[in-house]
Order: structure tokens, then C-alpha cells, then sequence
């Protein structure tokens, strides 16, 4: 898969102060990748580098190829971006503020028609095209920042803290929308919220103090280095058999399961590693009853990478 | 252009589909009238070098309160992220906005320009003086409306920006009178920077290219800062 989005030693500078420092990483096509990390930690600087609205100290970011400081114009037509609550103009209606927004991406006037039905029937929005956005509920307005944000048919669209202050239904709705906006386009969404990112992204890049931690798959497919097993025996030696397969790096009971017999979660160096644990686990004599791949503990790595947070 | 166009459409809306922007024009009118009256009856002359002056006031009071709310309305409620992440030059922003509050100035003017045609129709006035007076408080207006939407760059906050802009267009107008306390060459270069000493000559019916080039200097000074402004992110 080619690279969408690429962030090269990105740095940026508020007055003395480091929001985001030597950042690196890249985001190939389809993915969508969330930016997780407590509150300042620079998530929304790098979207509204690669947004346009803010110019990096140094480094470089691209989306498409394009440097957004260089080919500013041309970049930003790459992008569809949903800045944090969703600004937009309250005595606009739906439908007028999405053709304005379709004609500043300069939008045909056919194409616009047909830009603006696409994305009001993709956001579900008919039944408030004609409403003032001002009259929107929070649900309906983040959705109507996100419709203008697919006018222009963006490769890439930036999506800052989408499930702020929406109700739970709201949120289960916000998320269905970005899980379904991944895979036809790249999606780069913020959040500070382990639950959300887990749900909603393939792979997150955890960030604290503007410095990138790491950049971890999120869902087992791309991955593959952490699986369920759930294994009848008896739990110590269970235990010591997986943890002495060579390339399995840790080994724990999933607490979530409360199952009779334990299910284990092992990660391993490699998704390879699999077969190599089933071996040793049906050698030792246990009953192997079920191997699975298993998402990545989100929260213990978010934990583990900040660490108690005063770095 | 065709960006600018599209903002331009969207500003005129937000003007005209605001009460602010009758109450202007409709207290502006009021006052304009009485004047106009007043100076009619009073002096029996048929000239407008008065009302130009009354006008050029009210200008000073009124611009600010149009401009105010072009950028600080944008970035308190973040609509300026949008329209700065879309595929649009900051010159195209900022004429568009300037160009829209200058629509509603030159509505005004145009309104005004019914006490020309009374004027016309009742006397037979010097028709020089009268549109020289009128290019001048065109100009004047156009320099404040400048320097309210350079100042509207620089806060979120609206009455901020009215207030500076205000103070500014109005320190502008009557600082000449400071030069009378500075020596040569202070003296001359803060009687050149005054708004009443060039607009002055344009309302007693006299244009000088150097009253032209400093209006036009400070509308390019005042745009080219705004443009700074919001480049600068």
C-alpha cells in the first residue's frame, strides 16, 4: 500500500515552548490511524500541520507526496479536515454551508450538486439539509463538519477529538461513520479516550510531551503478535511451557475471560510464533482448545510507553 | 477569483442578513439627514463641505462596528481553521471581507449622495467640491474600514476589535495636533500621518495625488498586515 500521509523529524515550536518533537511516521492508504495521548501532548498540532492551518518549525509533512508547506493549495486539496467541535457557521444551513464549502474546493457546479447529495445521504443528513446549523443537536453538527470534509473526494481526512462531547448513542453513531470512511480513504483521527481508539482505529501512534512513543496495530490482522489461547491444564506449568517457546516475549491469563480452563495471552515477537506455542503446548500433553489472535492491550501499552506520565 | 467570489457572496450574506448592519445604516441616515437639514437652513448655501466632515465623523464611529466582527467572529468560533484548511489563499479571505464591508460603506455613501441631488434640483451648486468631497470620504472609509480589518485580524474578541479600531482611526484623524509640540522634522511627518489633513483638501473640493497616495498607502499597509496576520500560524 503506498504512503498517504508521511510526518519527516516533524517539529513545531509555540513561542519556548516544544509541542511536537521530531515527529515520525507514515500512514499507508485505507488505514486509519488515531493519534493517542493525554491532553497537550501534541495530537492536534500534527493534524493541523498536515491540515494546513499551522506551518511546522521544522521537518516535513506530506500527504500525497505533496509538502503541505510548499504546495500548500494543493496539499489541502488532498484533505478533508474536521478541526476539534466542529466549527462552522450557525446561520448557514446544512446544504448552503456544504455548497460553500464544495465551491472553496472548487467543485463544478455539477459536480458540486452531486458532491453535496453524496455527502448528505453518506451522513444521513437529509432531514436537516434545509436546517440551520446553529438549530443542529452536537450529533447532526459533527456530522456536518465531517460531509464537508468528503466534498473534493479527499485521500485523506483528518478527524480532531469526532466524538467529543456526544452522547453515548451519538458516539456509537460517530464511530460506525469513521469505521466505515476507512478503507475506501485514509483516516487520521485524535482521541484521548483508549476505549474509542480501540474501536475505531487499525493502528494508533501514542504521543506524550510532543514526542512519539510508538506506533502499535491496534486490530490483530495487522499484527498478529498477540494471541488468545485458551488451554486445559494446569495454569503454573501452562505457564512455563508458553513462556519458554522461544520468541514469546510475555505471557499472562486474560482477566477479561474468567474462563475454567484459563485463557492465556501471549505476546510474541512474531505472528510466526503461533505455531511454534500450539507445538509445545499439544507436546507438553494440555488441551488445546482454542488459538486466536488477540488485539493488543491498548491501555497496558499506553500505560507502559508513558509510563507514569512525568516524562 | 472564483474563491473570492464565493467568500464575497458569503460575507455580503452575513452583513445583510444581520440587524446590525440596518441599525447602521438607518442611525447613520438619521443623523446624515439632520445635518444636511440643519446645515441647509442654517447657512443657505449650496455646498456639502459640512456634511462631508459630519459624515467623515460618523465614518470614524460607525467603520469600526462594521469591521469588527470580519476575522474575530472567524477565529473565536474556530470557522477560521475551516476556511484556512480549504484550499484558499489568505488574499482572497481578506479582499473578500474587505471587500464586503466596503459594500456596506458605499451603500451609505450612496444614500448620501441624495442631499448632492436635492441639492441639484433646488440650487445649482459647485458640482467639483461635491464630488471631490465625496471621492474623499469614499477613501476615508475605505482607510478605516482597512484598519478595522487589520485589527479584527489581531483578537477574537469583537469589542476589542471595534474599541482599537475606533481609537486608532480617531488618533489617526486628530493627531496633527501634536505637531504643533514636536520640532522639525517631527512636526511635519505626524501632520502627514493625520486623516483629517488629507481628507480635508478632498472635502473642500481640492485632490492632490499625495491625499490619494496615503489613503491608498494605508489601505495596502493595513490589507497586507491583515494577510500577515493570518499567515502567520
Amino acid at each position: 500500500m503506498s504512503a498517504v500521509l508521511v510526518a519527516d523529524q516533524l517539529t513545531k515550536w509555540y513561542g519556548p515552548r516544544l509541542a511536537v518533537d521530531h515527529v515520525s511516521f507514515v500512514v499507508a492508504s485505507g488505514e486509519i490511524v488515531g493519534l493517542l495521548g493525554p491532553n497537550g501532548s501534541g495530537k492536534t498540532t500534527i493534524l493541523r500541520i498536515f491540515a494546513g492551518y499551522l506551518r511546522p518549525s521544522s521537518g516535513t509533512a506530506r500527504i500525497d507526496g505533496l509538502d503541505v508547506v510548499g504546495d500548500a493549495l494543493a496539499a489541502r486539496r488532498h484533505v478533508g479536515y474536521v478541526p476539534e467541535d466542529a466549527p462552522l457557521y450557525p446561520g448557514m444551513r446544512v446544504r448552503e454551508f456544504l455548497s460553500f464549502m464544495g465551491r472553496l474546493k472548487r467543485l463544478t457546479a455539477a459536480a458540486l450538486t452531486r458532491a453535496v447529495d453524496a455527502a448528505v445521504e453518506r451522513l444521513d443528513l437529509g432531514p436537516m439539509a434545509a436546517t440551520q446549523i446553529g438549530r443542529l443537536s452536537r450529533g447532526y453538527r459533527q456530522r456536518v463538519a465531517i460531509a464537508q470534509a468528503l466534498l473534493g473526494d479527499p485521500s485523506l481526512l483528518i478527524l480532531d477529538e469526532p466524538t467529543n462531547g456526544l452522547d453515548p448513542r451519538q458516539i456509537i453513531e460517530m464511530r460506525d461513520v469513521i469505521r466505515s470512511l476507512g478503507g475506501e480513504r485514509t483516516v487520521v483521527v485524535t482521541s484521548h479516550i483508549l476505549g474509542e481508539m480501540e474501536r475505531v482505529a487499525d493502528r494508533v501512534a501514542i504521543l506524550l510531551a510532543g514526542q512519539l512513543l510508538g506506533v502499535h496495530a491496534v486490530r490483530p490482522s495487522h499484527d498478529g503478535r498477540r494471541f488468545r489461547l485458551h488451554i486445559r491444564g494446569e495454569e503454573e506449568q501452562v505457564r512455563l511451557c508458553l513462556a519458554g517457546v522461544p520468541g514469546v516475549a510475555a505471557v499472562a491469563i486474560d482477566d477479561e475471560c474468567r474462563t475454567s480452563p484459563a485463557t492465556y495471552l501471549v505476546d510474541a515477537e512474531h505472528p510466526s510464533v503461533s505455531e511454534a506455542v500450539a507445538g509445545a503446548v499439544v507436546r507438553a500433553g494440555f488441551g488445546l482448545l482454542s488459538l486466536e489472535p488477540a488485539p493488543v492491550d491498548l491501555e497496558a501499552l499506553f500505560l507502559r510507553l508513558t509510563g507514569d506520565g512525568t516524562r | 477569483m472564483r474563491n473570492f467570489v464565493t467568500l464575497l457572496a458569503k460575507e455580503e450574506k452575513a452583513i445583510f442578513s444581520s440587524p446590525i448592519a440596518f441599525a447602521i445604516v438607518a442611525v447613520y441616515l438619521l443623523l446624515m439627514g439632520y445635518t444636511f437639514t440643519l446645515m441647509l437652513f442654517l447657512n443657505r448655501t449650496a455646498e456639502l463641505v459640512r456634511v462631508f466632515f459630519q459624515a467623515a465623523v460618523l465614518f470614524l464611529l460607525i467603520v469600526p462596528v462594521i469591521t469588527m466582527r470580519l476575522l474575530a467572529e472567524e477565529r473565536r468560533s474556530g470557522t477560521l481553521e475551516i476556511l484556512l484548511t480549504s484550499p484558499v489563499r489568505e488574499i482572497e479571505i481578506v479582499l473578500a471581507k474587505y471587500a464586503a464591508s466596503l459594500t456596506l460603506v458605499g451603500l451609505m455613501l450612496a444614500l448620501t449622495a441624495s442631499d448632492a441631488i436635492v441639492l441639484g434640483v433646488y440650487a445649482d451648486p459647485d458640482w467639483g467640491p461635491i464630488y471631490s468631497g465625496f471621492l474623499g470620504l469614499l477613501l476615508l472609509a475605505a482607510t478605516l474600514a482597512a484598519i478595522g480589518l487589520a485589527v479584527s485580524g489581531l483578537t477574537s474578541n469583537q469589542i476589542v476589535a471595534a474599541v482599537v479600531a475606533m481609537g486608532v482611526g480617531i488618533l489617526l484623524w486628530m493627531i496633527d495636533s501634536i505637531g504643533y509640540l514636536l520640532p522639525d522634522p517631527f512636526d511635519t511627518i505626524v501632520t502627514n500621518l493625520s486623516l483629517v489633513a488629507h481628507f480635508t483638501p478632498f472635502a473642500t473640493g481640492a485632490v492632490f495625488l499625495s491625499d490619494l497616495g496615503f489613503f491608498l498607502t494605508v489601505i495596502l499597509v493595513c490589507l497586507l498586515l491583515s494577510m500577515r496576520t493570518l499567515a502567520r500560524r
